[in-house]
């Protein structure tokens, strides 16, 4: 079952340096935070496995603060976006 | 009954607290037991005013035993979304005709109405972008999407048990 | 042994949902129709990976955890994408029409 869960944890790794494309490229402001947000769900999911995988439960309270944590930069950023007088930089 | 009903407040913020307090520590130890209850008290005591928001009055009995029937419905929702979304973008030719729609609800107060907005986010081809008073700006991904609305709204009127009027 | 095939099979597809939502990610013409998969498609892969290890790792202390991990994404990530979509929305933001369709724009009529 490890071997099993280190190759989803791979395989979603590998989603989320994909993803990181859009945050990277994408024409607009919003679309790189929905990258980055997407990003950080993957990244949430492998250290969910890895508590399984290291057998190590105090990953999943990590987990937790980060769940919080993204959702918290995700609100504040695009509260902070949608402020009138924002120039798009570039 | 001001005083009355700030303490069953703080009693049940500390209950939901305490709990919390369980599943993070993951020990039923007595010392942590009694760590717990005495910190859940004091936090509950402390920061009522700025979490006691959160107890809103339509939370009910009745409404916490219709959730689970609700939860299952809405898993259904979000699994025929997923499928739906799945056809739509392994579709060599992406068809799809996005428009933004208004749409007015009959729903009272905030809570169900950001039931209903977050409801509407997971299922069918649908996004809430906006919403503003008792509007909803609608994103779909296809004009047939827009019929499930309807449906959504009256799971959610029965789950805070409002009814129709007029 | 029926619980690590159950949970085999949960990460499974959560791991296509995934892999599905990367897609869409990168083919929508614009940021409101890209809120579609990654809102749906990334809940369900997260949730049903997570509760795939909550069916494996049983009656312990995890299980509540994970429970709690999932309904709170469940949650947040609808009001995430509920909030970008708004933030575009307000920086007027001009959403992907299919071509011929912008003719018989009626403000949602």
């Amino acid at each position: 079952m490890d071997d099993f869960l280190t190759v989803i944890a791979l395989i979603v790794s590998l989603n989320a340096v994909i993803c990181l494309y859009r945050a990277a490229v994408g024409p607009t402001t919003q679309d790189r935070l929905l990258g980055v947000n997407i990003v950080g769900t993957k990244t949430l999911v492998v250290v969910v496995l890895i508590t399984f995988i290291q057998a190590e439960s105090f990953f999943l309270d990590v987990a937790m603060v980060y769940a919080l944590l993204l959702f918290v930069v995700t609100v504040a950023l695009s509260r902070y976006l949608e402020a009138e007088g924002w120039k798009e930089a570039g | 009954m001001t005083g009355s009903s700030d303490v069953r407040k703080k009693a049940l913020l500390a209950c939901i607290l305490f709990a919390f307090w369980v599943i993070f520590t993951a020990t039923v130890a007595l010392y942590d037991l009694v760590l717990g209850a005495i910190c859940s008290a004091f936090v509950a005591a402390l920061t009522v005013a700025l979490l006691g928001r959160a107890l809103d009055p339509r939370i009910t009995p009745m409404v916490l035993l219709r959730l689970p029937v609700f939860m299952v419905r809405l898993v259904w929702e979000i699994i025929k979304a997923n499928y739906d979304v799945a056809k739509i973008i392994l579709n060599p030719r992406l068809p799809i005709d996005p428009r933004i729609v208004e749409y007015r609800t009959y729903l009272p107060d905030d809570l169900p109405r950001t039931v209903f907005s977050d409801s509407i986010t997971l299922t069918p081809g649908t996004v809430t972008v906006e919403l503003e008073g008792d509007v909803l700006n609608v994103h779909c991904l296809c004009p047939y999407h827009e019929e499930g609305l309807a449906g959504l709204e009256k799971l959610v009127a029965w789950l805070f048990g409002v009814k129709r009027d007029g | 042994m029926a619980k690590d095939i159950v949970a085999g099979v949960l990460c499974c597809v959560g791991t296509f949902f995934f892999l599905l939502g990367t897609t869409g990610l990168l083919r929508m013409p614009d940021i409101f129709t890209r809120l579609h998969p990654s809102t749906k498609c990334d809940t369900l892969g997260a949730c049903s990976i997570i509760i795939g290890l909550a069916v494996y790792s049983g009656w312990s202390w995890e299980m509540p955890k994970l429970v709690v991990i999932a309904c709170f994404l469940l949650l947040s990530s609808a009001t995430c994408g509920h909030a970008i979509g708004r933030s575009a929305l307000r920086r007027d933001i001009g959403y992907w029409r299919r071509k011929g369709t912008e003719v018989e724009d009626g403000d949602g009529a």
